[in-house]
């Protein structure tokens, strides 16, 4: 007797995630997930990313097919701040992703980390910025 | 950092509407798995800045995630072995013209957490330094408890 059983791991869906396991799972520790705010006015978007203990040398932000990706580590734990007696958070690794809607002019993108936050200014394609139209009577 | 196994170290202050429910008790899941993971404290706080704190041979080091701040806008104060870090955290807004939020996800607010020490710490030479959003706070021992050294010498 043979069982037609659908795999689950065929459906492409599933294919995708068993894939993003498989590159999680090849990173030593937690994958953190820095928490944002994504806002728009008439000519950029901006993101602001809260990344503690992060320096500039750790830090990747990219742009690529309307794919806004942040990534990197924070810094490791110093062995001169000593044995660890009671501990909230820890270092590793960080990611997060975003689609962005709006065409972005990926020559004027400027990024700032400043005390632990990232600051992006993302400009608006010329043709992709609201325009106000004037009503005249 | 806030991160995926860490609740928003920050507090939102007043809460408004049905969004900031589902919001609130999104949270609380998330205090819950927190609290459930391994190697994170309970109380590892939901609403408070995050903390680390170690022990070595000068005393104690306290180093908690305040992304975004001033050194000068914490306190820091001992009272006992009770340490108190408070403050205040403002988050930039979008300026210009036509401005919308697609998400927020950092939290504004006061905020002010004490901690106890598992040892007396000498007050005067508490020293506090603020890097990449990060506060160190090293609280050497008080001298009545740090260990002595008691020479052994043949006779």
């Amino acid at each position: 007797m043979s069982l037609d059983i659908q795999r689950p791991e065929a459906t492409p869906a599933r294919r995708a995630e068993s894939e993003l396991a498989d590159r999680e799972a090849t990173r030593p520790g937690p994958l953190f997930r820095p928490d944002v705010d994504i806002a728009e006015n008439a000519d950029e978007v901006i993101v602001w990313a809260d990344l503690p203990g992060v320096s500039t040398e750790r830090l990747r932000v990219g742009l690529e097919d309307g794919v806004l990706s942040i990534d990197g580590e924070t810094e490791p734990e110093s062995a001169s701040l000593g044995t660890p007696v009671y501990a909230e958070y820890r270092s590793g690794a960080f990611q997060r992703r975003f689609t962005l809607s709006e065409r972005i002019d990926p020559s004027r993108i400027r990024a700032t980390l400043r005390d632990g936050v990232l600051e992006l200014r993302l400009p608006k394609a010329e043709r992709h910025r609201s325009r106000r139209i004037e009503v005249t009577a | 950092m806030n991160w995926l196994e860490l609740p928003s170290p920050f507090v939102r202050p007043g809460h408004a509407g049905p969004w900031d429910a589902l919001e609130r008790l999104r949270r609380e899941v998330d205090d819950l798995f927190s609290r459930a993971a391994p190697r994170v404290a309970p109380g590892g706080a939901g609403v408070l800045p995050a903390i680390n704190l170690y022990e070595n041979a000068e005393g104690l080091v306290l180093t908690a995630e305040l992304p975004g701040m001033k050194l000068e806008e914490l306190e820091l104060s001992l009272d006992g072995q009770r340490l108190t870090l408070g403050g205040e955290r403002r988050i930039a807004q979008p300026e210009g013209e036509r401005t919308s939020f697609h998400r927020r996800e950092r939290r504004p607010g006061k905020f002010r957490r004490t901690i106890e020490l598992p040892r007396e710490v000498d007050a005067e030479k508490i020293q506090a330094s603020y890097r990449d959003g990060v506060l160190t706070v090293r609280l050497p021992r008080a001298a009545s408890t740090a260990p002595r050294r008691i020479e052994v010498t043949s006779g």
